[in-house]
């Protein structure tokens, strides 16, 4: 049967089987741009899940689905610190597995890359302005 | 501080070797060409002409022709210079105004010329002569003499505004070498006994007499003259016979 | 130096010496005996010149250019610099150019050997203690020296000296907010002090110290002040004296240069306008003979900043609580708009100073189209006689550059030091190269110059029209009399009789010269000529009476009109470039361009049109000025013909065909008939003392919204007052 490569269609279905049918699979694919069978490994407390499939090779082998509600907004900046390690493969342990991992009351939350939204930083002038506007000052009422 | 540093950089530059160290000497006159105000030399202080001297301010501009009154502004600023001492910026505004013209005008020439003294200056302003001439026959060991009977530096004036002694350039009496001017006379063909004698005098209130103090009348060879001592010869001496 | 022009000045000789080149403009009655011309041959070119020319005006004619720092056309010739030494053929030494009259059969050779190392050498002493410090200098690109040295100079270097006696060093001196001084780098040209005792008038500058010592200063601790002393900084061949606001904001090359037209007061003065980023940098003047030669007064030149401060950026409408918001265009235009409509022919202009003609006309279409005829001036003129129907008794008739060749001048009522500095700059060399008589009839002012004061009586005038005065003599016999009188005093209730007289008085003179006026009007503000020749009304006697609904002010600032003056429910547009008094008493403010950002025409005193360039666009949402009145002739649906400036500027020819004619002041004429027409004037010239407003230097440097809004200019007049507290 692997001769002719037919497991491999047997895996698609099986694949498209466990992300939900034939439409989500479709959704997921326009989204992502892959469809790719993996081992759900945890999920952050943003919905984002992690994904991990030892078959492919190396460096291609963890992934990240972000979760539904960034839509097609969602962008590297959105994977949270603890989970950035693994997903990288400078650890292999999952943010629940690692013991030595800080965690202090005073962290902040994270926060994804603002730039180009309404909230992004913007520093305040340091040059005056070339031309000084004339504001009245004054409430003028006539003479009486 | 400045001197101090520059030594200090050359020494270390000559012992460790390594690139100069660049610093600009300041080349420095020994008169400032600006006014600062001081309590001896501001424009508060009146000048006046004394009544004397109004007669001589008459007689001075009247040599001059009208339109071109402003030539008597150097015999005006000597004048003023004989009346006070030297010469404060109030007696630089007195002539400016006599003149009728601008301030700057007066300070221009006031600057230019170095016998115009801007700084107070005391009764007798020794000036010696330290050129080539002078030199050659030690107005260097002249010089140290003044300096330690007056017991000043060159540029100094003395706490009690008798002396003031300044270096000058060859005052013309080379003949007559080493020399000394104070005020307006000409003491000659010094020596440091001569000097002490001059200066004591004046410290006692004598005047001196000026001239030369080796014998001589005046610009004379010391001793016997040494040529042109006959008759001089009569009219056509030493002309071709058939002329 | 330069002392022997000086001896007329200031011991008020009758000779003054000729043996100074000075370029006066050539008389037109001295044609009659013409010596011979000479011919000399610069480097080799044949060249036929006058007797006195010197070698150096004598190679210019050939074109060829002689190095130079002392010499300056206007100035006295000094000598000095030596930069200038050529060869002369059988001259065992090279012969400085600038100072030696040509010789008949003269071979100068100035591009010779010896000319070349004379050249090399005077560049290598100027050089020893000129410091190192061209690029930190603002006078760098634009430097003669550098330009010189790499022109003329050695291409080596054999100063090794630093060590021994180092560069010579010279103080800084302060003298005054406009000018920085760094004076190590003077190279002792001495033309600022020529400018200073020449042309201003102000004998603060000199030399001090000799030889290696000699400094350029005042010695004592007092500042330059003077109306015209910003031209030193032009003047200046190298970086000593530089603009103390422009220091350190632009390079030469850096910036672009946009020609344009100063209003900051009605002599029209041409300049440059130096922009960087969107930014005035600064201003400097161009040569223009017939107006301000190369010179340029201080206001003119440094209230620049006042452009970029108390601007009026976007559009403001009074709320009920009484305070100006910033809105819209479309809501100021629309609320405008409604309330035009709703005053129908109700509706009154004021234009004030700095008002172009461009707006003018446009303003006078629409209220025309509204049925409205209230266009006033801020400033009145009277309208007694042939009023402003003749434009001979408004405008300085004799032009500017006519100034300088009068012989008899009689100043009524006006301080044109002040008041226009570029036309008594010329009177000034009338007095100084033309033996000029200048009387003067009003408070005592220092003119730079000596005169005549009548008093400011007005009988004195009575007393001259009757021919009664001592100097009536003078005036009739005069070959070339001027009578000029400033617009302050024919502001006055009385103005109709002062001009009448002034007039009969003009009529009196015998002046020997064909087209020579003699009666000249000498206007403060640029907008005026124009104004009137477009047919406003002068004065806002007419707005008082009707008391409009709607008051449009064309930047008028002077407070010729306040509420008072006006029913209570009168709604004042303000539309103008600078917040000011007219602003701030404004319902609606519509922010127009300042002259150095719409390209617009200007009439100045001697009748000259003019235009202005656009250097910077308008800052915020403010709009050229007739534009935003074309916009509302729109909305209120009597529209302009006009979309363009060529449309516009065919309007105003239409009105005035002068108006288009840049450049040219077209004569006026029927000077007889508006003579007889004053005879008509019946009222009397009351007894109150002539008086103008700008008496003192610390006056002048304040007087309109651009310069009220300038720090520097705040700066000059704390210094003038500073200097007047110093002793010296």
């Amino acid at each position: 049967m692997s001769y002719f490569g037919i497991d491999r269609i047997f895996k698609v279905f099986q694949t498209m089987r466990s992300y939900g049918g034939i439409k989500a699979s479709l959704y997921k694919l326009w989204r992502m741009d892959s469809l790719r069978p993996g081992i759900l490994v945890g999920t952050d407390k943003y919905g984002n899940q992690y994904y991990e499939n030892k078959s492919y090779f190396y460096g291609r082998n963890r992934w990240i689905e972000y979760a539904p509600k960034y839509g097609f907004d969602y962008d590297g900046s959105q994977v949270p610190a603890e989970w950035f390690g693994w997903l990288h493969y400078k650890t292999d342990l999952l943010p629940s597995q690692d013991p030595s991992r800080p965690n202090y009351k005073w962290m902040a939350d994270h926060t994804e890359n603002l730039s180009g939204t309404s909230e992004q930083y913007v520093p305040y002038s340091t040059t005056k302005p070339k031309i000084q506007a004339w504001f009245c000052k004054m409430t003028f009422f006539d003479g009486t | 501080m400045l001197p101090t540093l520059r030594t200090l950089g050359n020494g270390l530059r000559r012992s460790a070797g390594f690139g100069r160290l660049h610093t600009s000497a300041i080349s420095r006159h020994d008169a400032l060409f600006v006014h600062r105000d001081t309590p001896e030399d501001n424009p508060d202080i009146p000048f006046e002409f004394t009544a004397e001297n109004q007669k001589r301010v008459q007689a001075i501009l009247a040599i001059y022709p009208e339109g071109h009154k402003r030539g008597a502004m150097i015999p005006l600023l000597d004048l003023a210079q004989r009346q006070y001492g030297w010469l404060p910026i109030s007696a630089m505004h007195k002539v400016a105004e006599i003149l009728n013209l601008p301030s700057m005008r007066v300070y221009e020439v006031a600057t230019f010329y170095t016998m115009f003294m801007r700084k107070p200056t005391g009764k007798y302003h020794v000036q010696i002569c330290t050129t080539t001439p002078c030199w050659l026959r030690g107005s260097d060991e002249i010089l140290e003499a003044i300096k330690k009977n007056l017991n000043l530096e060159v540029g100094q004036t003395s706490s009690d505004k008798q002396f003031t002694l300044s270096e000058v350039e060859c005052l013309g009496a080379c003949v007559n070498a080493p020399m000394v001017q104070i005020n307006d006379d000409y003491y000659e063909d010094l020596t440091v006994q001569d000097t002490n004698e001059i200066l004591n005098d004046l410290k006692a209130g004598k005047k001196p007499k000026p001239g030369p103090r080796s014998g001589r009348f005046a610009a004379e060879p010391s001793g016997e003259p040494t040529s042109l001592k006959g008759e001089p010869p009569a009219a056509g001496f030493g002309v071709r016979a058939d002329l | 130096m330069l002392r022997t022009t000086l001896a007329k000045v200031l011991n008020g000789a009758q000779f003054s010496p000729k043996n100074i080149a000075v370029i006066t403009r050539a008389a037109s009655d001295q044609a009659a005996k013409k010596p011979e011309k000479i011919e000399v041959f610069i480097d080799d070119i044949p060249v036929k010149v006058e007797p006195g020319t010197t070698v150096l005006q004598a190679a210019a004619m050939v074109g060829v250019e002689i190095p130079r720092f002392c010499y300056h056309e206007r100035l006295a010739v000094a000598g000095n610099c030596r930069m200038c030494l050529v060869e002369v053929e059988k001259s065992p030494k090279p012969v400085a150019a600038c100072a030696m009259p040509v010789m008949k059969g003269w071979r100068i050779k100035t591009d010779s050997e010896l000319t070349k190392k004379a050249r090399e050498g005077i560049m290598e002493f100027l050089l020893v203690n000129h410091p190192l410090d061209c690029p930190i200098c603002d006078q760098g690109g634009e430097c003669d020296l550098q330009d010189q040295s790499m022109a003329f100079g050695s291409d080596r270097s054999r100063f090794t000296d630093i060590d021994h006696s180092g560069k010579r060093a010279v103080e800084d001196k302060d003298i005054g907010p406009l000018i920085k001084t760094i004076m190590t780098r003077c190279i002792h040209c001495t033309r600022c002090i020529r400018f200073a005792s020449e042309v201003a008038g102000v004998d603060d500058l000199g030399t001090t110290g000799r030889g290696n010592d000699m400094q350029v200063g005042t010695y004592v601790e007092k500042m330059f002040l003077s109306e015209l002393s910003g031209n030193v900084i032009d003047l200046c061949p190298v970086g000593a004296l530089t603009s103390k606001p422009y220091s350190f904001t632009a390079r030469p090359w850096e910036i672009r240069k946009i020609d344009s037209i100063d209003v900051l007061d009605a002599v029209g003065s041409n300049i440059v306008v130096s922009t960087r980023t969107g930014e005035v940098m600064r201003i400097m003047p161009r040569v223009n003979e017939e107006i301000n030669e190369e010179w340029l007064s201080d206001k003119s030149r440094f209230s620049y900043d006042g452009l970029k401060r108390q601007r009026l950026v976007t559009p403001m409408l009074r709320d009920s609580k009484g305070e100006l918001k910033p809105v819209d265009w479309e809501v100021a235009l629309l609320t405008v708009a409604k309330q035009l409509k709703n005053a129908g022919p109700s509706v009154g202009a004021i234009a004030g100073g700095f008002a172009d003609a461009e707006v003018l006309v446009a303003v006078k279409d629409l209220l025309n189209k509204l049925g409205s005829e209230a266009l006033c001036t801020e400033h009145t003129f009277p309208l007694d006689g042939s009023g402003t129907d003749l434009r001979s008794s408004y405008l300085l008739n004799n032009k500017i550059a006519g100034a300088e060749e009068a012989d008899f001048v009689l100043l009524i009522g006006t301080n044109p030091r002040l008041e226009a500095p570029l036309l008594n700059s010329r009177l000034r060399k009338g007095y100084v190269h033309n033996e000029l008589e200048v009387a003067l009839i009003g408070p005592k002012v220092d003119l730079s110059y000596k005169y005549v004061h009548l008093g400011d009586s007005p009988s004195v005038l009575e007393q001259l029209v009757n021919g009664q005065h001592q100097i009536s003599k003078k005036l009739t016999s005069a070959k070339k009399p001027l009578i000029i009188i400033g617009s302050e005093v024919l502001e006055r209730p009385d103005g109709g009789a002062i001009l009448s007289a002034v007039q009969k008085l003009c009529a009196a003179t015998n002046p020997q010269t064909e087209n020579w006026k003699v009666l000249n009007v000498l206007h403060k503000v640029a907008s005026q000529v124009a104004a009137l020749d477009i047919g406003y009304t002068p004065g806002v006697d007419k707005i008082r009476e009707l008391s409009p609904k709607i008051l449009l002010l064309l930047g008028a600032d002077e407070g010729s009109i306040d509420k008072s003056d006006l029913s209570k429910d009168t709604f004042i547009i303000y539309l103008g470039h600078h917040g000011d008094n007219g602003a701030a008493v404004a319902d609606a403010i519509l922010p127009g361009a300042a002259y150095t950002e719409k390209q617009a025409t200007y009439v100045n005193t001697e009748g000259r049109a003019q235009q202005t360039l656009t250097a910077v666009s308008p800052p915020g949402r403010a709009r050229e000025d007739w534009k935003i009145i074309r916009a509302l002739s729109e909305i209120i649906g009597a529209t302009l013909p006009y979309d363009n400036l060529n449309e516009i500027r065919n309007r105003l020819d239409e009105v005035a065909p002068h108006l288009t004619r840049y450049g040219t002041a077209e004569n006026a004429n029927f000077f007889k008939q508006a003579e007889a027409l004053s005879k008509s004037v019946k009222s009397q010239i009351d007894k109150t003392p002539f008086d103008v407003k700008l008496k003192e230097l610390q006056d002048y440097f304040m007087t309109d919204s651009i310069s009220r809004a300038s720090p520097t200019m705040a700066k000059c007049v704390q210094a003038v007052i500073k200097q007047k507290q110093s002793k010296y």
